[in-house]
């Protein structure tokens, strides 16, 4: 078998080069060593597979119809073998990725990686984060509860107030002036063709510039302290990865198995009891859209859309701006305080919205 | 075994130059010439003048006097091996990479129109483009741009509202067409009986009249009629919102997603809303049947901008 295999091996090698491929991906020195604050990359790779495989599952079951939207979710969670399993591991896959995508973003702000030249992998990288937004946005609706229905009702209401393209932008993505059918068939082609297409794309031109450009390295160390250090890609680093992702596989599936999804209500216009709310990663933002300053037209512009706008702008031109090529966080204060500041105010807001539920019951 | 760069080359009259570059074929994956540096001139000497190859040195069956006969290496007319994507040849070809050149094809030479064979590419990409911008415009906006749907819809009786100044739900199923698929959604509105002083504040420019999409009125709320309906959605981002006891206001509506409030008259209270709360088309028959035209506004702007 060894003999078969070795010779299908050389087959392949022989005619695409298989063997200087495989050396040319696992032998990427990695600068002073590998680490796990490395391992956040190769774990959204692994969270994005899954939810591809988790998705790909879901659809041999789902319907796509305001009809049978939620008639078919909940078939999933209670008629189909682990079915249960497969949608909670698709839903709580999705939370993990935007908690990895903030610590990778962390890591890589904090660690200065993202000056020269690294500036084309760090502008493809905020476009990936506004798709693994988007996809928590669109597949959200999806099962088509009260709770996707709400959130989206809202979500689409906010879009609306874009300046100048909004009203157009509200209307596509509902496919009429009022949520209904159309707006689900949007939202699932969205979700599973344009955005995962998108993805793709973008992911492999991610790993491509960041291949061109090199790995970063330890902020510190002298050339000769981080030559001592530097090793491949495989083993260490890959084996640090493969635990992170082994890790990251077991949290999600310990929360399917804890919290499985359970659905509210089948969509309908009227709330009823329920409190309209949207994800838990989209928290801090309702709540910014709670104040009093950021009522009204103008306020609600500002904070949904302005707002957001302007940081992820201002996090784009990051590079341009910053130039100083010291890349030590603590000879950073600004960038470290500016970090400290806009996690801080995301717990705050979101802890807030919290503790807002129980004022409203 | 192959003629390495800077081997010696020797002609049948003793040394004459050394190797300055190879050239490769493309087709054969094989050495076709040797680039050879005599007296500062690089000249082109093909392998069928090689009689043999050592370690660092390239015996030549010329003299050198024929060598100097040979054409002049001319570099623009050659590619360096990296530039040009050609499998396998550096697996055939042991010489450094960058020193290995590669004809240019005869038919490459004679392309003198370069850049106007690069804008005619891209032309014609536009041109395949273009006139696929409109129909494919047309085909996703579709159901965007739905006429206003004006019909009178029934959503219960007044016998419903037992007391005055109090916000009521009322819900009716409405049967919507998306494209081929009819449905009957829930929705919801809310009926409040006004006493006179109240209903001053709700109407406080008089009768109250409803526009289609061209302007033409299609219902007046006469300002006497007790009944006035305010439709379910927030009027600041879309959400349903209810009739609550709030714990210095009393009675409100309040809407739970951005805690707005608004009292019996539909007026902001507290909260981000930017306007208050839509009053609805409202007609109530002999036999105290409500019906209303259920109109969408847009949520989150200051005047109210007709959706649907």
């Amino acid at each position: 078998m060894n003999a078969l295999a070795q010779k299908v091996y050389d087959f392949v090698d022989e005619r695409i080069g298989l063997k200087t491929l495989e050396a040319k991906m696992m032998n990427e020195p990695i600068k002073g060593g590998s680490r796990w604050a490395y391992v956040f990359g190769s774990v959204l790779l692994f969270i994005f597979i899954m939810q591809a495989v988790t998705g790909v599952l879901l659809m041999f079951y789902y319907i796509p119809s305001a009809d049978h939207a939620y008639a078919s979710t909940q078939y999933i969670l209670n008629e189909v073998d682990y079915g249960w399993f497969i949608l909670s591991y698709h839903f709580w896959g999705s939370s993990a990725m935007v908690v990895v995508v903030f610590a990778h973003m962390s890591q890589v702000f904090l660690w200065g990686a993202y000056k020269k030249p690294r500036e084309m992998v760090w502008l493809v990288g905020l476009a990936l984060f506004g798709l693994v937004m988007a996809f928590g946005f669109t597949g959200y609706l999806l099962p088509w509860d009260q709770r996707a229905y709400w959130a989206t009702t809202v979500g689409v209401e906010i879009m609306d107030k874009t300046p100048i393209v909004g009203d157009f932008l509200a209307r596509f993505l509902k496919g009429g002036p009022t949520p209904g059918q159309m707006t689900l068939s949007r939202f699932f082609v969205i979700h599973v063709m344009v955005l995962p297409a998108a993805l793709m794309g973008l992911a492999g031109l991610h790993l491509f510039f960041f291949r061109s450009a090199g790995p970063a390295g330890p902020f510190r160390g002298t050339t000769e302290e981080l030559k001592a250090k530097t090793d491949f890609f495989f083993p260490r680093q890959v084996w640090k990865d493969i635990i992170a992702m082994a890790t990251v596989f077991l949290a999600i599936s310990a929360l399917a198995l804890v919290e499985p999804v359970e659905l509210l209500q089948e969509a309908t216009p009227d709330p009823g009891d329920y409190h309209p709310e949207p994800e838990w990663y989209f928290l801090f933002l309702f709540q910014l859209l709670r104040w009093r300053i950021f009522s009204g037209e103008f306020g609600q512009s500002l904070a949904a859309i302005v707002l957001p706008a302007l940081f992820m702008l201002l996090l784009a031109a990051l590079p341009f701006i910053d130039r100083n090529p010291e890349r030590n966080i603590f000879k950073r204060p600004i960038a470290l305080v500016s970090w400290a500041v806009v996690m801080i105010g995301i717990v705050v807001l979101t802890i807030s919205a919290i503790l807002n539920r129980e004022y409203l019951d | 075994m192959q003629p390495q760069i800077k081997s010696k080359v020797r002609c049948t009259d003793g040394v004459a130059g050394e190797v300055a570059h190879v050239i490769a074929d493309p087709i054969a994956l094989d050495l076709s010439h040797l680039v050879v540096r005599v007296n500062g001139t690089e000249r082109q000497v093909p392998m069928t003048a090689v009689s043999k190859t050592r370690e660092d040195s390239v015996d030549l069956l010329c003299t050198s006097a024929q060598l100097a006969e040979f054409p002049v290496f001319a570099r623009e007319d050659f590619l360096s091996s990296k530039e040009v994507e050609i499998p396998h040849l550096e697996e055939k070809i042991r010489v450094e990479p960058g020193q290995v050149f590669v004809p240019i094809p005869d038919l490459e030479k004679s392309v003198p129109r370069r850049r106007f064979f690069a804008g005619f590419t891209n032309l014609l990409a536009v041109l395949i483009g273009l006139p696929l911008i409109w129909p494919v415009l047309r085909f996703i906006t579709k159901p965007m741009y739905a006429p206003f749907d004006n019909r009178w819809w029934k959503v219960g009786n007044i016998s419903k509202i037992k007391q005055d100044n109090v916000g009521v739900q009322f819900i009716f199923k409405k049967s919507i067409k998306d494209s081929v698929l009819t449905r009957e959604d829930d929705k919801s509105n809310w009926v409040v009986k006004a006493t006179p002083e109240i209903l001053k504040n709700i109407y406080t420019h008089g009768d109250l009249s409803f526009f289609d999409k061209n302007g033409n009125v299609i219902w007046v709320n006469k300002a006497t009629v007790p009944y006035v309906a305010y439709s379910g959605k927030c009027p600041h981002l879309g959400c349903g919102y209810k009739w609550r006891s709030h714990k210095t206001r009393g009675q409100v509506f309040l809407c739970p997603c951005h805690l707005s409030i608004y009292d019996v008259t539909g007026k902001v209270l507290d909260g981000p809303a930017p306007r208050a709360l839509d009053l609805l088309p409202i007609k109530v028959s002999a036999s105290g049947e409500i019906e209303v035209i259920d109109i969408e506004y847009k949520a989150g702007t200051r005047q109210q901008d007709r959706i649907a």
